[in-house]
C-alpha cells in the first residue's frame, strides 16, 4: 500500500511539473512574437551559465561566461570561469582565443560544420522556426515556452538529437538545451540579457 | 649470431643505462605493486581543461575521467562548448569507443589514445626493480611486455616513463599534486609529435 501511494505521489508530482502542449493558435502567436523580436534585434549581450551533463558524472560541469551578438551574424562566445576562452563566429571562420593562444578555423570546406554553426548563431536569437530543417513541438511551462527542434537532416542529427529552446513571455531566449544522440546534453541558461545596446565591432576583432 | 649478440648487448646497455644515467642506485624491492592514485576515487569527477598538439594542429577542450567501478573508467573529451569529440570506456582489458568524431576516427590515432589513457588510469602495476636517489624512487615495471618507470619524489608519483633501449619514448608528468589529485598532467610523446596538456578545473 505504501509503495502504491509512493508511486501515485511520483506520478502526480511528475504530472504537475510536466509540460503542457501548446494549441496551434498559441504556437502561431509565439512564433510570430519570436520572429518579430528576432527581426528587431540588432545586438544582444548576455551572461550565461553552461551545464554539461554527462550521465556517468556525479555533477554537471559548470562553466560561465558572456555572449555578444550583432546583426547579421556575428557571435562571440566567451568563457571566463573556470578558464578564459573565446570563440568568434564570423562569416565562414571561427576565431579562437584559448587563454591567449589565438587560432582560426575555416569552415568553408565543410558543409556540415557550416550548418552546425548556423544553428548555433540562430539559436542565440531563437529564430529556428524552419520546418524544412526541423520537426518542431511547442510546450508551455507556466508563462514561458519550451520549443523542441528535432533536426530532419540525418547528418546533423548524428551530432544533435534535439535543441530545446525556452522563451520568456516577451519571446526572449532564456535557455538552450542541446541534446546529443546519447541523451547527454549541454544546457545554457542566460541572464542579464540586454537587447539593442551599441556593441562595437572591436568586440569581434581577433 | 653476431648480430643477435650485438642486439642483446645494445639492449642490456640501453636498459641499464636509463637508471644509471639518472644516477639511481638499485635497492631491494619492499612493495610488490606500484599504485597510481590520480584517477582512483569513484566519488570524484576528474575534469581538466585540455590542450592537444598533434603534428602541426592544436586544439583545446575539456577532458573528463570518471572511475565507474573497479578497473572501469570513462574517458571523454568535449569541446569547450560541450560537443563530444570522443567518449571511451575502459573495462579491465576491454576498450570501447562509445563515440568519436568521424574526422578523428583513425585506427592509428585511436591506438595511441587507448594506450596513453590506459596508462594514465591504471592503478596497480607489478614492480620488477627499485632504485633510489636521495628522496626519489624509480620503480621499474612491465606492462604488456614493455618497460615503464614510475618515478616518485617525496612519496608522490611525479612521472611514468616508457623507455626503450635506454631512451624515453613516452612520459606522463604529474605536477601540482594535492589530495591524490594531479592538477597538471602532461602526456609527452618523444617519437611522434603528440602532446596532451591537462589542467584541473574542478
Amino acid at each position: 500500500m505504501r509503495n502504491i501511494l509512493y508511486i501515485l505521489f511520483l506520478i502526480v508530482t511528475t504530472t504537475v511539473h510536466s509540460q503542457e502542449k501548446m494549441t496551434t493558435a498559441e504556437a502561431a502567436i509565439l512564433k510570430e512574437k519570436v520572429k518579430s523580436q528576432a527581426a528587431g534585434t540588432k545586438t544582444i549581450t548576455s551572461d550565461f551559465v553552461q551545464y554539461k551533463h554527462l550521465d556517468f558524472l556525479t555533477n554537471d560541469i559548470v562553466t560561465k561566461g558572456n555572449l555578444a551578438f550583432k546583426t547579421p551574424n556575428l557571435v562571440k562566445w566567451s568563457y571566463v570561469e573556470p578558464f578564459v576562452y573565446s570563440v568568434i563566429f564570423k562569416e565562414e571562420n571561427l576565431y579562437i582565443n584559448d587563454e591567449g593562444q589565438k587560432s582560426d578555423v575555416n569552415l568553408s570546406s565543410s558543409k556540415l560544420f557550416k550548418q552546425l554553426n548556423k544553428l548555433i548563431v540562430n539559436s542565440v536569437k531563437g529564430d529556428m522556426f524552419n520546418t524544412d530543417e526541423f520537426k518542431i513541438s511547442y510546450f508551455k511551462i507556466k508563462e514561458n515556452s519550451d520549443i523542441h527542434f528535432i533536426p530532419i537532416n540525418k547528418k546533423i542529427s548524428k551530432y544533435i538529437k534535439a535543441f530545446h529552446i525556452q522563451f520568456n513571455s516577451k519571446g526572449d531566449v532564456i535557455e538552450i538545451k542541446m541534446i546529443e544522440p546519447s541523451d547527454d546534453y549541454t544546457r545554457i541558461v542566460f541572464s542579464n540579457r540586454v537587447l539593442n545596446k551599441t556593441v562595437s565591432d572591436a568586440v569581434f576583432a581577433h | 649470431m653476431r648480430y643477435l649478440l650485438i642486439s642483446i648487448c645494445t639492449c642490456l646497455i640501453g636498459c641499464v643505462s636509463y637508471v644509471k644515467k639518472n644516477n639511481f642506485k638499485e635497492v631491494t624491492i619492499t612493495d610488490k605493486v606500484v599504485y597510481n592514485p590520480y584517477f582512483s576515487d569513484n566519488s570524484k569527477d576528474y575534469v581538466y581543461k585540455a590542450k592537444i598538439d598533434v603534428y602541426n594542429k592544436s586544439f583545446g577542450g575539456i577532458f573528463i575521467v570518471k572511475k565507474i567501478a573497479e578497473a572501469n573508467h570513462r574517458v571523454v573529451f568535449t569541446t569547450e562548448m560541450g560537443s563530444k569529440i570522443f567518449d571511451f570506456t575502459f573495462h579491465n582489458d576491454d576498450f570501447k569507443v562509445n563515440y568519436i568524431l568521424e574526422e578523428m576516427d583513425k585506427k592509428l590515432f585511436l591506438n595511441i589514445l587507448e594506450k596513453d589513457f590506459r596508462l594514465l588510469i591504471r592503478e596497480n602495476v607489478s614492480i620488477f626493480s627499485k632504485s633510489v636517489k636521495g628522496m626519489s624512487e624509480m620503480l621499474e615495471t612491465k606492462i604488456l611486455g614493455k618497460k615503464y618507470y614510475y618515478a616518485f619524489k617525496q612519496g608522490k608519483l611525479n612521472s611514468i616513463t616508457r623507455v626503450k633501449m635506454g631512451k624515453e619514448k613516452l612520459q606522463l608528468i604529474f605536477s601540482d599534486i594535492s589530495d591524490a589529485t594531479a592538477k597538471n598532467i602532461q602526456i609527452l610523446h618523444h617519437n611522434i609529435k603528440l602532446t596532451i596538456k591537462l589542467k584541473s578545473i574542478n
